[in-house]
């Protein structure tokens, strides 16, 4: 007895082992690396809730793992997470942070770890690197801001826009597109100046914007200066319409103004869910409210429906991250924002809408859709 | 009048950021410490306000007693967490204690609010006054009128009271201080209170018209530090006018030239006052003997 009882304790500990092993092999992980804290906190945790929320959907006969890491805003800490995060199983796919600068510095690891990333992130050049593991889920500026000139021109049939951009990397990648979009179009702005997202003020740049004598007011600024430049323009009585950048369509920059505030302000964007254009965009935005008690916006939606493309490569047998890639690169997914196709540098997104706020509101209207809005500008 | 209309925001702007570069400077002048976390301790005033703001559903005046004492608190804790400890170490110890601080104040901020701007209410009204076509949002007079009076209010009891006496006492030399009967460490917790007080106060003025996000602190503390510097390191009136140069900077310049420019232009400004005047506009030449 007393030799059989180390054996059998021997015996338990090996199969538990084993056990676990099993599970482990089993086991598909997708860690969600996004920037929780820091100035890109209130994207990134739109980006967590949309990743989130679709692993919930496990795919029968397939068990999936996920945990959330907080990359911060430092590419360091990037770098370190996805490393950590490969080291823990198998792993199908990274839900890989918004952010460029911790994107560009993932990319090398990911190609060396062959692992794809799936992401929202904005900078045009992570998919310029010839990388094949990056799959961007979100419209890129030369799409979102080829929507945002045409629905100025073509549609409101203005011709003397004043741009405001923001002086950061998102404000000049921006401006950039807007200004090459316009040019397309024949129109030159009267009126260009960046602003600082630490300016409290921004009257000095309307005042100066509406002497330009403009027929519309182009925004592209983050969500807090984008909401003090409309308070500002309602109390001065500006009467041009005004059409803002995607900051516009998140419900924490609505929130922050009254409806009357926003009467006729126009935004572009990826996507609008609390729009809720169709019967399952409306389940998405209802199963969000209930999961995080907040309106989704177009990031969350974004990755939502990328992460939603990974699980239905696993459902159809993909079980290796490199077999995710090859379905990524390869199938076309129809998601709830729109229907993704890669291009062959992994951009998937080809899409933007403009959405308008009729002033009863903080809910804005779809109210058009561009599909490859830069085919038809060049 | 467009004019007119740019030096009004600009004044009511200058008068929170007056709030702020004040409380940086008081902690400064009783501590010789810099205190990295006082932007942050203005986010918290802020964040403060919008989460009391359902609780006590007022006109955002009725908060401020509420936020004042509840930020005295704060600033306390942060002297018994980040300066206290290390008050005999190198002066560098307390800028990173401080800036740790800040960073927890960040990350505490983004987990208990979220990181969505946020408004906090208006102090008596949202409405705007139209005089002679001038458009002047009531929160603008309400921020310039607070403002005044905190900082009338500060100065009375520094120059007139018993307590303003030791905390002058405390700021000029502690050692004599102590040697004279003042209790010193009661005195800089006193400084830290009063500090973040004002900060807590600039918080609940800001984020009605320019809203609040958890890491809206960082801007804030460098405008701070320009402000005294320009205004003379250690000068509570410097400070003042420091900040108010820095809002005209802000609003005015910009109007003229970019914003871009503008705060260039201030930098230029700073390397002038430094260079002519390295005390600052108001602050005192010290000379070594011999």
């Amino acid at each position: 007895m007393r030799r059989a009882l180390p054996l059998l304790i021997g015996l338990l500990a090996a199969s538990s082992c084993l056990s676990s092993g099993a599970r482990a092999d089993d086991t598909l992980s997708f860690p969600v690396l996004v920037p929780l804290t820091g100035f890109l906190s209130l994207e990134g945790t739109s980006q967590r809730n949309g990743a989130v929320l679709a692993l919930k959907q496990t795919p029968a006969g397939v068990a999936i793992a996920s945990e959330v890491v907080d990359t911060g805003t430092s590419p360091e800490a990037a770098v370190t997470a996805l490393e950590r995060a490969a080291g823990r199983g198998t792993v199908g796919a990274v839900a890989a942070s918004m952010l460029g600068t911790q994107m560009l510095a993932m990319l090398p690891l990911a190609q060396e770890l062959k692992l794809p990333l799936v992401t929202v992130s904005g900078t045009a050049s992570i998919t310029e690197q010839g990388n094949p593991w990056v799959f961007r889920f979100f419209p890129g500026d030369a799409v979102t801001k080829a929507a945002h000139a045409r629905y100025v021109v073509e549609e409101l049939g203005k011709r003397q826009p004043a741009v405001i951009y923001q002086t950061t990397a998102y404000g000049q990648s921006g401006k950039t597109h807007l200004d090459a979009a316009f040019k397309a179009l024949g129109v030159t702005p009267v009126f260009e100046e960046g602003v600082d997202p630490a300016a409290k003020d921004l009257l000095p740049v309307l005042t100066k914007a509406l002497a330009a004598k403009p027929d519309v007011l182009v925004l592209h600024l983050h969500s807090g200066p984008t909401a003090l430049l409309l308070r500002q323009a309602a109390s001065s009585g500006v009467a041009v319409p005004i059409v803002a950048g995607s900051a516009m369509h998140q419900p924490s920059t609505a929130a922050l103004l009254e409806p009357a505030e926003l009467k006729g302000v126009c935004a572009e964007t990826a996507a609008s869910p609390i729009s809720g254009d169709t019967a399952e965009v409306k389940a998405f935005t209802e199963a969000y409210r209930a999961a995080f008690g907040k309106e989704p916006d177009a990031f969350a939606l974004g990755q939502y429906d990328g992460m939603t493309m990974v699980l239905e490569a696993v459902k159809a047998g993909a079980r290796s991250p490199d077999a995710i890639a090859k379905a990524l690169s390869a199938e076309s997914f129809k998601g709830l924002a729109m229907t993704y196709k890669s291009d062959g540098k992994g951009n998937m997104a080809h899409s933007a809408v403009i959405v308008c706020y009729d002033g009863a509101s903080r809910v804005p209207a779809l109210v058009k859709r561009y599909d490859d809005p830069t085919l038809a500008v060049k | 009048m467009a004019a007119l209309q740019l030096l009004v925001n600009g004044v009511a702007l200058g008068a929170a950021y007056a709030l702020v570069a004040l409380g940086f400077v008081l902690v400064l002048n009783a501590t010789s410490a810099v205190n990295f976390a006082q932007g942050d301790l203005v986010m918290a005033g802020g964040l403060l306000a919008v989460a009391l703001a359902p609780l006590i559903p007022l006109p955002g005046i009725a908060l401020l007693p509420v936020v004042l004492a509840l930020m005295a608190g704060l600033g306390l804790l942060l002297a018994l967490a980040a300066y206290l400890p290390l008050r005999r170490r190198p002066p560098v110890s307390v800028f990173i204690s401080t800036i740790a601080i800040g960073i927890i104040l960040q990350n505490g901020a983004a987990i208990l609010f979220g990181p969505e701007p946020r408004a906090a209410p208006p102090l008596f009204g949202d409405a705007t006054l139209y005089i002679g076509g001038l458009a002047v949002p009531e929160q603008s007079l309400a921020i310039v009128g607070v403002a005044a009076l905190l900082i009338g209010l500060q100065q009375w009891v520094f120059a007139r009271t018993q307590l303003g006496r030791r905390l002058r006492a405390t700021a000029q030399d502690p050692e004599m201080a102590r040697a004279c009967g003042v209790p010193v460490t009661a005195m800089i917790l006193v400084t830290f209170a009063i500090g973040a007080a004002c900060a807590g106060a600039a918080g609940l003025l800001l984020a009605n018209r320019y809203f609040v996000t958890p890491t809206a602190g960082g801007d804030l503390i460098l405008k701070a530090y320009i402000a005294v510097t320009i205004g003379g390191w250690g000068s509570v009136p410097g400070a003042v006018v420091g900040a108010l140069l820095i809002a005209l900077f802000e609003v005015g310049v910009s109007s003229v030239l970019s914003y871009p420019m503008a705060l260039g232009a201030l930098y230029l400004t700073l390397l002038a006052i430094l260079v002519l005047r390295p005390q600052g506009l108001f602050g005192e030449a010290v000379r070594r003997r011999g």
